[in-house]
């Protein structure tokens, strides 16, 4: 992938994807970042950010077995791969060395 | 489970969804749509949300439907044999080419007279906003109305100073049959022109309102009398270089309507470029309208109660202003101004109907009414049928030929679909060589259609983007039309009895389809052809119905009475008198019948106070008038000799008009026109001749003398020797008058030249008959043909087990001469009903007889037989040893 680049959105749902570990596909990413964000998710925004991340490298999938209360359709597992990660790794580093750049403000009351 | 995904959404999903993803969002909506099955109706309307949330690109299948075929190389090798198959079938391509072609020609020119006529003054900047000043005339018998482009010589300046929101006007006088003298440097006469048309008196205003831009020199130039703009054209034929006239003069003696006979000297002031073809001002000289006596009466005559023969107006209002505002206004305004017994008013056209309207006509007399033009557009798409048609019989008349292509094709794995691509692509190849054909008879036929329709069409138009568009369009339509059906025929069959050799021409399905077809192309060309009878008949009776004067081997001869001439008018006569083959010869204004130059004049009758409400032809004529054309008097006596006027003959109408029956109740009673300054004592009462073309019924009429009104010379010749006479005449012509420019013109060719445009429809008839007919006929002799062959074993069977040549023949035609006589039935009345409404437009008209329809349908019935014949004579005296031999 030439391009590193990672939304907003695709982010959160990497890490979901990493946080996740091996239980990680469509319904179970929307409900865990419905969790914690507190606010409603389509699943249609959850699958385009996965097909983008899975078109970019950033994870990749697997089909499981059979479960009945899906009609008959298989779950799609996705796990993160070692590029997604690196990503995610050097995210947060950008992210905590930035914050740590933000001298001692002392908000007035 | 009791509750399911709702059916339909889930459909559509896995119709749209790529097969990559459906089985994951599939997958995950119905589980979202179990976890809420409590609620099902939530539930349903979340899965129906969240699948239309999923139609976005990244989710739907490429539309690009990967092929296993070879698409381009198969697109090749239908083109291969394509070309092969025509090659092979040679009669057949050139059949079907030539029908092809020969429709789209017909259907290419007409679009191109369409696209010309329609075109037609469309290039003014201001066409939207310019209108056209008519009079509308209130007839005594009330319930006609009818529309004259002629108007009083006040309306424009009244326009101008009682209607504040005209913004601009001019007066637009069209002169005829003006002589223009141009002199040399050292100041003598050196070259002399008449020109028949194309004199314009104008104002500047003129150029304001129209778009003809000026090469050199000023349009203000015009507001001084005497200057003149030359057209280029104009300009280089007078002096050869346009740049060299400028600022030069040359002396015209002007024509038409002009009573005051001077010659004035005009000054070139400017020069106009090059005149379109598609206007209806085909200007070739301008003249400042202050100039002679239209300037005079422009000036001086107020009278709100005349009008003059080509005297129009022209204006341009603002943009968005309201019509029937104007319309009302000018309405109040007549009547304020007329006087109280003249019911006329005045409306506004706009530009843009002016070349259509064919009552009213225009200065170029090249007026065409839009229902002729639909007519033509109808014809065009009926032709065009009538060759697609062709092409629809011989294809699927051929699919048996082609069985066996079908049936080795679809086993190797063709499929439906590249088969009818395969039989498109073949139409496609015929059409365009058509077409490219139509394009070239169109290039050669163009000079024709221009002469016969009177149009300057120049061949700049074929590379017009119209053309092209619509030469694409054609091709499209054209291989569609005739392609679709013959490609589903072939791509039909079953490759097993196909291979097997068992498709004969019976089984082939589609026979009461072409069957149809030929019956719709002989309803097509027996309706032209009976439509076209009708016409030519209706013609003829023009041309030779007797209008009530003699008419024959009478020539008229104009002049122009100035001074000098009227001197010369005895000894002209004496002259003329004295030649061999001259029978008599008369001084008038017009001739018995007039198309639109008729002077009208309204009159008071026997000392009345009040001008009567109708008009009255006015003619002036010496009392030789009469006895040369045979005029019919029911009572009195002829006019007596009088360079003055002094006497009055009328017509019947005239009299019948006033309410008399009796035509000696009438005579020695007074007759005054022109607001008194003529009044008369009527001496004889006329039998109603055709004073105006066969489309109206007799006008009343005034005929007087006065010769200083007299602008022709009517001689009747003898029957024999008319060539060397005409030569004498001219001879005494140019000795006597040796500065005009001698011209004559035989009586029934002018009345013939009133039918100009029944004769031009007449000739378009005639071609489209001839084509629908000719195409009929390419298609029947392929069929017949084909049959031919087919049943050739038939035949022989037939031949052996002892028929005649009679019966094959029989057995051959029968079917057509049934199907044709089913397309009579169908035609007749379509045409009867048509050409019936076509006539009532005359009030002279024919009678359409049993036996135009009997011609019509006995001329197809004939053609065809004799079409069909010669393949059915072959088939019918071939040898059936040859034919029954081999199996």
């Amino acid at each position: 992938m030439k391009h590193h680049s990672l939304g907003e959105f695709e982010e959160l749902v990497l890490l979901s994807v990493a946080a996740l570990h091996d239980e990680a596909y469509g319904v179970s990413i929307q409900d865990s970042l419905v969790q914690k964000l507190s606010k409603n998710i389509n699943i249609s925004a959850v699958h385009v950010a996965l097909k983008r991340l899975e078109d970019k490298g950033f994870v990749k999938s697997r089909f499981g077995g059979i479960t009945e209360d899906r009609g008959g359709r298989r779950k799609k597992y996705y796990v993160i791969t070692a590029i997604g990660k690196q990503v995610l790794d050097s995210q947060y580093e950008l992210r905590t060395s930035l914050y740590n750049m933000i001298p001692k403000i002392q908000f007035g009351q | 489970m009791i509750v399911k995904p709702p059916k339909w959404p889930l459909l559509f999903l896995r119709w749209y969804c790529r097969e990559d993803y459906l089985e994951e969002i599939e997958g995950n909506l119905t589980e979202l749509f179990y976890r809420q099955q409590n609620m099902p109706s939530k539930a349903r309307a979340l899965f129906l949300y969240n699948v239309l949330k999923h139609f976005r690109p990244a989710f739907i299948k490429s539309v690009n439907i990967k092929s296993p075929y070879n698409y381009k190389a198969m697109l090749r090798n239908y083109f291969k044999t394509s070309f092969r198959n025509l090659v092979r079938n040679k009669s057949y391509a050139f059949i079907n080419i030539a029908g092809l072609a020969t429709g789209i020609a017909v259907c290419m020119m007409i679009f191109i007279i369409i696209q010309f006529q329609t075109s037609y003054d469309t290039f003014h900047t201001n066409k939207a906003r310019t209108y056209r000043v008519l009079t509308q005339y209130h007839h005594t018998d009330a319930a006609t109305t009818t529309y004259a482009q002629t108007v009083p010589y006040a309306m424009p300046v009244a326009l101008k100073t009682s209607f504040p929101q005209v913004e601009d006007v001019t007066p637009v006088y069209a002169s005829h049959n003006d002589e223009l003298l141009v002199p040399g440097d050292d100041g003598t006469i050196v070259k002399q022109f008449k020109e028949a048309r194309g004199l314009f008196y104008t104002t500047p205003s003129f150029f304001n309102i129209f778009s003809y831009p000026l090469l050199a020199g000023s349009y203000a130039a015009l507001k001084e009398p005497n200057t003149v703009l030359l057209t280029k054209e104009t300009a280089e034929k007078y002096f050869g270089n346009w740049q060299y006239a400028m600022g030069k003069t040359l002396k015209l003696q002007s024509g038409g309507f002009m009573f005051d006979h001077s010659t004035d000297v005009l000054k070139v002031s400017g020069i106009l470029a090059a005149i379109p073809a598609n206007t209806d001002f085909q200007m070739k000289l301008v003249v400042s309208i202050n100039t002679s006596y239209i300037g005079y009466m422009m000036a001086n005559n107020a009278s709100w109660d005349e009008t003059t023969p080509d005297f129009g107006c022209y204006l341009m209002l603002p943009q968005n202003t309201n019509e029937a505002g104007i319309n009302q206004q000018l309405s109040a305004f007549a009547k304020k101004v007329q006087s109280p017994t003249n019911k006329d008013s005045y409306i506004i056209q706009p530009l843009a109907d002016v070349h259509y309207d064919t009552e009213t006509g225009n200065y170029s007399n090249k007026a065409i009414s839009h229902q002729l033009l639909n007519v033509l557009w109808l014809i065009a798409a009926f032709i065009l049928a009538i060759a697609c048609v062709n092409f629809v019989n011989l294809s699927t008349a051929q699919a048996v030929n082609r069985s066996k292509e079908v049936g080795v094709r679809k086993v190797l794995g063709s499929n439906k679909f590249q088969l009818q691509l395969q039989f498109i692509v073949e139409t496609f190849l015929i059409v365009t060589i058509a077409v490219i054909l139509a394009a070239g008879i169109t290039i050669l036929a163009l000079p024709y259609i221009n002469q016969l329709l009177e149009l300057s069409i120049s061949f700049s138009i074929l590379s017009s983007p119209a053309i092209i568009v619509f030469l694409f369009a054609v091709t499209g339509a054209v291989t569609v039309l005739a392609g679709f059906y013959p490609s589903i025929v072939l791509s039909r069959f079953s490759p097993i009895t196909a291979l097997k050799g068992k498709l004969a021409a019976g089984t082939v399905k589609g026979i009461s389809l072409r069957r149809g077809l030929v019956v719709f192309q002989f309803i097509i060309a027996q309706a032209l052809i009976i439509g076209t009878l009708v016409i030519v008949k209706q013609m003829d009776y023009f041309i030779n119905q007797p209008l009530g004067f003699d008419k024959n081997a009478v020539v008229n001869v104009p002049f122009r009475i100035d001074s000098v001439r009227l001197s010369k008018m005895e000894y002209i006569k004496q002259q003329l008198l004295l030649m061999n083959g001259v029978q008599a010869v008369s001084f008038n204004s017009n001739t018995p019948v007039e198309d639109a130059n008729d002077m009208w004049s309204t009159f008071k009758y026997n000392h009345a106070t009040k001008e009567e409400d109708f008009k009255a032809i006015t003619k002036f004529a010496d009392n030789e008038y009469v006895p040369a054309y045979k005029l019919a008097l029911v009572a009195g006596r002829n006019l007596k000799p009088s360079k003055m006027t002094k006497e009055f003959l009328i017509n019947e109408s005239l009299m019948k008009g006033l309410g008399i029956t009796n035509p000696n109740e009438i005579l020695n009673k007074q007759i005054s026109i022109w607001s008194d300054n003529i009044k008369c004592p009527v001496v004889g009462v006329l039998k109603d001749f055709n004073d105006r073309s066969l489309r109206n019924k007799p006008a009343p009429l005034l005929i007087t003398t006065n010769n200083t009104m007299y602008n022709q010379a009517t001689i009747k010749l003898g029957t024999t020797n008319i060539a060397a006479t005409m030569q004498s005449i001219k001879t005494l012509w140019e000795q006597t008058f040796p500065d005009f420019v001698y011209e004559y013109r035989f009586l029934d060719d002018k009345i013939d030249s009133f039918y100009k445009q029944e004769n031009q429809l007449a000739q378009l008839y005639k071609i489209f008959a001839g084509i629908a007919i000719f195409l009929s006929c390419l298609g029947l002799y392929g069929l017949a043909s084909f049959m031919a062959v087919q049943r050739v074993k038939e035949v022989g069977i037939r031949k052996v087990l002892g028929a005649t040549t009679t019966n094959i023949v029989y057995l051959f035609t029968r079917e057509f001469i049934l199907l044709i006589t089913i397309a009579f039935i169908i035609a007749a009345p379509i045409a009867w009903y048509y050409m019936h409404q076509w006539l009532q437009y005359y009030v002279y008209r024919i009678n359409i007889g049993w036996w135009v329809f009997a011609a019509g349908g006995l001329a197809a019935i004939v053609i065809a037989l004799a079409t069909i014949s010669y393949q059915a004579i072959k088939a019918a005296r071939a040898n059936p040893v040859k034919s029954l031999r081999s199996e």
